[in-house]
């Protein structure tokens, strides 16, 4: 009895403390503060202090939230909620060296679809909202993500080959066999035939998670922040949170792709590892890329990501089958 | 000669198809759904018939060893697809006229609400 | 004959077929007299036809203990005239895993749909014989799929065809019904002559219509003949199943027919078509080790996937769109089952009842919203959410699941056939599989910014001026949608339970045909092989769901205990300048983001292609027909170079 208690009591520690509400509350959000100051620097501005993203966080929970008239209220306001807790599920799957919180529950392609219920939940929630600007928000979030799709889907097809192969079962989806096989035989990042995949995947985080130049969805200048028009206090401090925890679980997913053989063993130590390589991967793939570029039209990025990205990934994909 | 039935049967097949492809009126193509099911119909009686067979109607006590007739099987089926024929037309003849009433043609050109 | 013998469980799949044509009988001569209550015209006759079926699904869940758990293929001899110097002369039922599968996806929609109609058919005229045709339509499907003898297939088939071309032109005033009806009839009895020529050359050949005799005889056996039967069966039942390229059908007579028939023509009708091809390459020909069988099947099945979805996109009628799905999930099941593995039989399968369910729960949705509005224009719609909540919420249910959305059931199957074609294609080194399972997976998230769409433009966004007063449907009409509602979550937070019970003894029998011969009394040679359903990826929806609720929870706590709940909203008539929505400074007016351009982005890429199957599916009869016969003789070419 007083075994099932504990174990009761660790799984939820691993949801609440880590790595689940906390780590990605405090990780997210100093990743979004790192990002923003990268940004400015690279731009000589002095840019804000790195914690302004909790400062941000704690004004918008003080300050007033209105639901429009037109909007369906229960929607409107469950939305960013399931969203969030959808993200830090996900969060709880992918392995950080060789420690999972919840082995053997989901694979790859589970994870893939579980990434779609945020960005589901941030549409309805934008749909209930009754704007017209969300309402051009979402068509645009939506378009983003049948263009990550594709990339995505055959990057992890590739990441499913080459570790199949090399565990002599064909094919691999499971996350945690993925972690493992990384762990004892070093990074797949050293493959030759996952060098593309992990490129194209690099260019798929600035979409999956709506930084420059893919943020057409929010695009403010011309539609008001899309889908968060209508959102204020409480409710869009949850939505800020739930950007800056996406944009940890994918520069995580990313580290547990294709770094996954940097580690000690030790938990702690590894996940300041994992955090470490995370803000190297923001840096790199989402301030820099901000930096340096401006907003693409909503039919460039389908074309970008379904013409160069995918190339990239088949490139590897057909590597992968090859053996390479 | 059986195979002549054969040939002929597939030809009426054909001849129903071709007039349900390129005629444009209503009406017609009916008419080639009906020759198509001719066809069928030829096809299966032929595929019954034996040579030198007599019909295949018997009392218990009549039928022996030596008894030759037809496959009636075919016949039972030739039957009951003539009966669904006349069905298709019915039905199909009864489509035409509210089609007409509501569209003002035959003209299966011009009858494409639903398209895309 | 005492009344223990007639309860015995091997008399149930006739009763069950027979209890719904006698219900067709009943409905037409008794309860002439017209109701006075208006909310049910049909009087007597809705509650006949609702008993109907009812029993019949009663008879069919009962069949679940012998056939699905024990393994026992029902052989079923009518009037006990069975085989005769070894031929069978009797008419037979045959009921393995497959038929009780289907048949009971069957008895569900339309038992279902018959609660639904009730409610939904007040509005029309002539609503008795509504209930004739629709327990024909019934009463065909059924007996299709529980019989043993391949000309009562053909028999049930034009059944079926008729009664669905009679309801598909019931609601005769709706835009377009009569036209969708004679292009059903014309290409449909295209279809059933194909058929019946199949089946006839089949018997010139073998000279029996007893499926598991042909099954036992053909294989080894194959000529010419044999080969162009097969074809013009498999274009046969392609037609009744409404793939590529018979799909323009199904968009016309689903979008035309009243929803409650819908459900049945896209859950049910295309089951029978999926059961036929099933029935033909897998026991009938035996044909599915071959390559080219496989690839023939997968490659129909993603070109269904793929083209039905990116028409489904161009849409702008809610069933209409909602048709183009149906086609688009049937490639689904054609390209799991095509994969000729166990794994791919038992996700097809899977799929085809994820289908039932979703697609049934969403026309129901659909004729909800006509119901109320009189209208399925994605373009006139909005907002409806204020409104009909618990339709929106059936509705987002069944737009969840046929986008895959984890935990309901489509990602439980989708999941399936992505794992069971990657491993077909590790197995056998062929990339065309590994393309398959790509394009399915891009069809998924096509199939999710459809519905993103749909949501859009009908439940959310703005409420259009002349809306104001619609209510919420009828308790009756809510009842047949949260039943389908429930058997979503439920088959999709369950999937082992669902695999273990229905799909894998299903999957099961189709891999050993040597019984379901044998069971008729017949001799096979084939052995019965050893049958392995493993997989390689993990997924425990209880688990997922238990984690999520935990955080949902403890999210729900923190916000509570935050300022989440004191949410400030407008009081009244007069609405506060702050509860407007913001329109850049401007005047408050009505404005719907919604209907047919609301990705532009994306198709503005496609354009062409958009423009050129716009073009293709031309509306005319003429040009069906001609896909019909190119089909046709497509496939004979094919089945004569290739088998």
């Amino acid at each position: 009895m007083t075994s099932i208690f504990l174990t009761g009591l660790q799984y939820l520690g691993c949801i609440l403390i880590f790595p689940g509400f906390l780590f990605c509350f405090f990780c997210g959000l100093l990743l979004t503060g790192i990002d923003r100051k990268l940004v400015a620097r690279m731009q000589k501005r002095v840019g804000p202090p790195i914690l302004q993203p909790f400062y941000d966080f704690f004004k918008l929970l003080g300050k007033e939230t209105i639901v429009p008239a037109a909007a369906s209220r229960t929607t409107f306001l469950l939305a960013p909620l399931v969203g969030l807790a959808a993200l830090v599920v996900i969060q709880l799957f992918i392995p950080i060296y060789g420690f999972s919180a919840f082995s053997g529950m989901a694979d790859i392609i589970v994870i893939l679809y579980l990434l779609l219920i945020p960005a589901l939940a941030a549409i309805l929630g934008a749909a209930a909202s009754g704007s017209p600007y969300a309402g051009v928000g979402l068509s645009r979030e939506m378009v983003t993500i049948i263009s990550c799709e594709l990339p995505l889907v055959l990057v992890l097809l590739a990441v499913a080959k080459v570790v199949g192969n090399a565990l002599g079962t064909g094919l691999c989806f499971s996350m945690t066999e993925i972690a493992r096989y990384q762990v004892e035989n070093g990074s797949l990042i050293t493959k030759l035939s996952m060098i593309p995949a992990a490129v194209a995947f690099a260019m798929v985080i600035p979409g999956e998670t709506g930084s420059h130049p893919f943020d057409t969805a929010e695009a403010e200048t011309e539609i008001c922040e899309g889908m968060h028009a209508e959102y204020s206090g409480a409710p869009l401090a949850v939505f800020k949170l739930s950007h800056a925890v996406k944009i940890l679980t994918l520069t995580s997913l990313f580290v547990a792709l294709f770094f996954g053989g940097i580690g000690t063993g030790i938990i702690a130590v590894d996940g300041v590892i994992v955090f470490a390589l995370c803000v190297i991967a923001t840096a790199l793939f989402i301030s820099f890329v901000h930096a340096v570029t401006a907003r693409l039209k909503i039919e460039q990025v389908f074309k970008y990501y379904w013409t160069a990205v995918s190339g990239l990934a088949l490139v590897s994909l057909v590597l992968a089958w090859y053996g390479l | 000669m059986i195979q002549f039935n054969y040939i002929a049967a597939f030809f009426l097949i054909c001849l129903g198809f071709y007039t349900i492809v390129t005629k444009y009126n209503l009406v017609k193509t009916v008419i080639g759904m009906s020759v198509m099911d001719y066809g069928v119909n030829l096809l299966i009686i032929s595929i019954g018939y034996t040579p030198g067979g007599t019909a295949p109607i018997f009392t218990a006590g009549e039928l022996t060893q030596a008894s030759y007739f037809v496959d009636p099987i075919p016949q039972a089926l030739t039957l009951t697809s003539i009966v669904i024929g006349a069905c298709v037309t019915a039905m199909s003849m009864s489509l035409i006229i509210r089609l007409h009433e509501s569209y003002g043609t035959l003209d299966t050109r011009e009858i494409r609400r639903l398209r895309g | 004959m005492n009344f223990t013998n007639m309860m015995d469980y091997h008399h149930f799949p006739i009763y069950a077929v027979m209890v719904l044509f006698l219900g067709a009988f009943v409905t037409m001569v008794c309860g002439t007299r017209p109701s006075k209550n208006p909310n049910n015209p049909a009087g007597l006759r809705a509650w006949i036809a609702l008993c109907a079926t009812g029993v019949s699904l009663l008879l069919l869940v009962l069949l679940i203990k012998p056939v699905m758990l024990g393994g026992e293929t029902i052989a079923y001899w009518m009037g006990s005239r069975g085989i005769a110097g070894g031929y069978a002369i009797g008419i037979a039922l045959e009921v393995d895993a497959l038929s009780l599968f289907f048949a009971l996806l069957i008895a569900t929609a339309v038992f279902v749909s018959a609660i639904y109609s009730i409610r939904y058919m007040v509005h029309d005229d002539c609503v008795p014989q509504y209930y004739v045709l629709y327990c024909l339509l019934a009463g065909g499907v059924l007996g299709l799929v529980l019989s043993g003898d391949i000309f009562n297939m053909f028999v049930m088939v034009e059944i079926l065809t008729f009664a669905a071309v009679a309801l598909t032109a019931f609601r005769t005033r709706v835009y377009g019904a009569l036209e969708a009806a004679f292009k059903y009839l014309v290409v449909g009895c295209m279809g059933s002559s194909a058929i019946l020529t199949g089946v006839i050359l089949l018997y010139a050949q073998y000279h029996t219509l007893n499926l598991a005799q042909l099954a036992s005889l053909i294989p080894g056996s194959m000529n010419n003949a044999t080969k162009l039967a097969f074809a013009f069966l498999y274009i046969g039942f392609s037609t009744k199943a409404f793939i590529v390229p018979f799909h323009p059908l199904a968009a016309d007579a689903h979008g035309a027919a009243p929803a409650s028939i819908s459900v049945l023509i896209s859950g049910v009708l295309t089951k029978s078509g999926i059961y036929g091809i099933i029935r033909l390459t897998w026991f009938l020909f035996q044909t599915m080790e071959l390559g080219a069988m496989q690839f023939m099947l997968v490659f129909i099945g993603s070109v269904s996937m793929f083209v039905c979805v990116t028409m489904a996109l161009a849409q702008h009628d809610f069933k209409r769109l909602l048709a183009y799905h149906s086609i688009s999930q049937i490639g689904y099941v054609l390209t799991a089952v095509g994969l000729s593995t166990a794994l791919g039989v038992s996700a097809g399968l899977y799929h085809a009842m994820n289908h039932t369910l979703f697609k049934g729960l969403l026309f129901l949705a659909a004729g909800a919203v006509l119901h109320e509005t009189g209208t399925t224009d994605l373009g006139k719609l909005g907002g409806l959410s204020k409104k009909m909540p618990h339709t929106t919420v059936l509705f987002l249910i069944g737009a969840f699941s046929i986008s895959g959305v984890p935990p309901f059931n489509g990602f439980a199957s989708k999941w399936l056939i992505y794992q069971a074609a990657y491993q077909r294609a590790v197995e056998t080194n062929n990339i065309g599989f590994l393309a398959a399972a790509v394009v399915a997976l891009v069809t998924s998230t096509l199939t999710l910014a459809s519905f993103v769409k749909v949501t859009q433009s009908v439940f959310f966004g703005q409420l259009p001026p002349e809306y104001e007063n619609v209510k919420e449907v009828p308790f009756g009409m809510r009842l047949a949608m949260g039943i389908l509602a429930v058997l979503c979550v439920l088959t999709g937070i369950f999937p082992n339970t669902v695999m273990s019970v229905l799909t894998e003894p299903a999957a099961r029998a189709v891999a050993s045909v040597g019984e379901y011969i044998m069971a008729m009394g017949f001799k096979a040679t084939v052995p019965t092989p050893e049958v392995s359903f493993a997989h390689v990826g993990v997924w425990t929806p209880v688990n997922w769901l238990l984690i999520l609720c935990i955080a949902l929870l403890a999210l729900t706590v923190a916000a509570l205990a935050g300022r989440y709940d004191q949410v400030s909203a407008s009081q009244g008539e007069n609405v506060e300048t702050k509860y407007q929505l913001f329109y850049g400074g401007e005047q408050n007016v009505y404005s719907q983001v919604g209907g047919g351009d609301l990705f532009w982005g994306f198709k503005h890429n496609w354009r062409h292609y958009f423009d050129f199957m716009h073009d293709l599916h031309s509306g005319v009869v003429n040009d069906y027909a001609l896909w019909a016969v190119v089909a046709l003789a497509l496939a004979i070419m094919y089945m004569m170079i290739a088998l």
